[in-house]
């Protein structure tokens, strides 16, 4: 990505940016922590970083990727480009799960009061490989999809995508 | 293959991975050859200032054999997606490394056991290879209007590549007819149009697409990238022709000029890393930052050496913190950051989840390459001011085992790639 030129690979930047720095918060916590040793879920540190996963991390991933295989990429299938779409399709259905699923323990642990030993080693590994999978998953965006937007999406369809993609932030 | 089709989607705008690894791992070889020539022969370089023997077999190992091979392994690769075209011909890329590589082996064969028929065989064959990658970068980069500033930079690299490439001819002819009046003049005419011209040129240029991928960071400020570019090639120029007309003060007020710009393209870059999203960088940060202290410490022993301040020192100083310090520090950063990424888009299947970077990499070796080339690069350099030659062999040594570790990440992630690829359905 050298510059951005439309409004939706603009929007796209912006949350990019926003769940790099969210996953990066949750790698120091998981890295800080280690694997063996349980976090204490009712302490307002622990829950902000669980909540985070939650509301951020998850649903802005949720959204982000129902977005671009929904109305994104069929338009670069359109213009013949449908490699960089199934590519990324296929990270999208590798990183989704782990971070819905990861983003259910969350919500468990805090309803429960917390990890058990067993419950927190696997959301520690699960975590830190959700924080690898999605931060190398946006540098290919970055370097891939936003210039593939430059290049195949006109000014219209720029309009449209961003407006469409802005209604549907604004409803999260 | 998915991979074909990515970043830019279209079909062969990327290349099979056979074609990048190639090059990269014969980078990964002759890194581990050019550390044990010096480690050998390590009296010699000490007040080395030139001529053929195994210090200058040693230096075009790894300005021809892994510089000049990690840029055409990461120029093919890169190039189409900076352009949005596809390389005319995969198979180009093929001939361009088949022939480049024995003209290497056969070019520092020749210069080590000083053979006149193995130089001028070799540098012909290299020659070719070099001009066949050139043809296909111009080809590649003709109707490009996008993205000047790294093109501007790509422009500059290849004009020095031909420049080069007939200069170095030149001086191998030489050889055996001594035609030139002044034949260290055009050799070091040759040198720094091949590592300010041309790798420093393109390590510049690309330094625009992967110091913010790295790093996710902002956009750079192109404007600025690309008045660098122009006052760099300007000192370039000053500094060439001061170097063919004996002209110390063309000479000096190149080096100034390069200065000048490389200060413009290091503030450009220094705004780049504080934008940044990605926190921690690891090591190979280190070596591209140490690559990027060394390069205007090269412009300033270059000048040294120039006005003929202690040339003894300031000579073979300048050509090791150029080479080694700069080129090979900077480059082996970038690779050992470009190696696994690729890799793992690679591994890329349907219904299988792609290798993780932590998988594909072991912090271990990279750790034991950093840490033996930067103590090579202090101790070889001790050496050479001290002129002990010893003190040079214990530095090359831990080069020779950084090179060794640095190997054995890039053979472990060639390994776990074949592995996933072969399981994967």
């Amino acid at each position: 990505m050298l510059t951005i030129k439309t409004e939706i690979a603009a929007l796209l930047h912006a949350e990019h940016m926003h769940t790099v720095e969210a996953l990066q918060d949750l790698e120091e916590f998981l890295a800080n922590q280690t694997a063996r040793r349980v976090p204490d879920a009712r302490t307002g540190e622990v829950r902000g970083i669980l909540s985070g996963l939650i509301a951020t991390v998850a649903a802005e991933v949720g959204r982000h990727f129902g977005f671009e295989e929904d109305h994104l990429f069929p338009m670069l299938l359109e213009k013949g480009e449908g490699g960089i779409a199934t590519f990324l399709t296929e990270e999208h259905a590798a990183i989704l799960p782990l971070a819905q699923g990861l983003a259910g323990r969350a919500a468990k642990a805090m309803a429960d009061g917390g990890f058990t030993a067993e419950s927190w080693t696997s959301f520690h590994a699960q975590g830190m490989e959700l924080c690898e999978r999605e931060i190398s998953h946006i540098q290919k965006e970055e370097m891939g999809l936003l210039a593939a937007i430059a290049m195949y999406i006109d000014a219209d369809a720029d309009r449209n995508l961003a407006a469409l993609y802005q209604k549907l932030m604004d409803a999260a | 293959m998915i991979f074909g089709d990515f970043m830019m989607g279209a079909r062969s705008r990327l290349l099979p991975p056979s074609i990048p690894f190639r090059f990269f791992g014969a980078a990964v070889f002759f890194q581990i050859a050019a550390w044990g020539l010096i480690a050998v022969y390590a009296e010699e370089l000490p007040g080395y200032l030139g001529g053929p023997g195994e210090m200058l077999a040693a230096l075009h190992l790894v300005t021809l054999g892994v510089a000049l091979m990690t840029a055409m392994g990461a120029s093919f690769q890169l190039l189409p997606v900076v352009t949005k075209k596809p390389l005319h011909s995969v198979g180009a890329c093929k001939v361009t490394y088949w022939l480049f590589l024995p003209g290497v082996l056969m070019l520092t064969h020749g210069m080590g056991h000083q053979q006149l028929w193995a130089m001028e065989g070799g540098g012909t064959l290299a020659v070719v290879g070099i001009f066949l990658f050139a043809g296909l970068v111009i080809d590649n980069l003709r109707q490009m209007s996008d993205l000047r500033v790294v093109t501007d930079h790509v422009w500059v690299a290849i004009a020095s590549l031909l420049l080069l490439a007939v200069l170095g001819l030149t001086l191998l002819a030489d050889f055996r007819a001594g035609f030139l009046s002044d034949h260290v003049a055009v050799a070091m005419a040759h040198a720094v149009v091949a590592a300010y011209g041309f790798m420093g040129m393109l390590a510049l240029g690309f330094s625009f697409l992967l110091i913010p991928l790295f790093g996710l960071s902002s956009p750079p400020d192109e404007t600025n990238g690309r008045r660098a570019a122009y006052v760099i090639t300007a000192g370039l120029l000053l500094a060439v022709a001061g170097l063919l007309f004996d002209s110390l003060a063309g000479v000096i007020v190149g080096a100034l000029c390069g200065l000048t710009g490389l200060g413009l393209h290091l503030w450009v870059m220094a705004k780049v890393m504080k934008s940044r999203m990605k926190r921690a960088l690891g090591d190979s940060f280190i070596l591209i930052r140490t690559g990027w202290l060394l390069l205007p410490v090269s412009i300033v022993l270059g000048m040294a050496a120039a006005g003929g301040i202690m040339v003894d020192r300031s000579g073979p100083l300048f050509g090791f913190v150029l080479v080694f310090g700069w080129l090979l520090s900077f480059l082996m950063g970038v690779l050992q950051r470009i190696i696994p990424f690729l890799a793992s888009m690679h591994s890329v299947r349907p219904g299988v989840k792609p290798i993780l970077l932590s998988v594909l990499t072991d912090p271990r070796f990279l750790r034991i390459h950093m840490i033996g080339h930067l103590t090579a690069l202090v101790l070889v350099g001790i050496g050479i001011a001290a002129a002990d030659g010893s003190i040079v062999r214990a530095g090359a040594l831990a080069g020779l085992v950084g090179a060794l570790g640095f190997a054995a990440f890039a053979g472990r992630v060639g390994w776990t790639l074949r592995a996933h690829l072969k399981t994967a359905p």
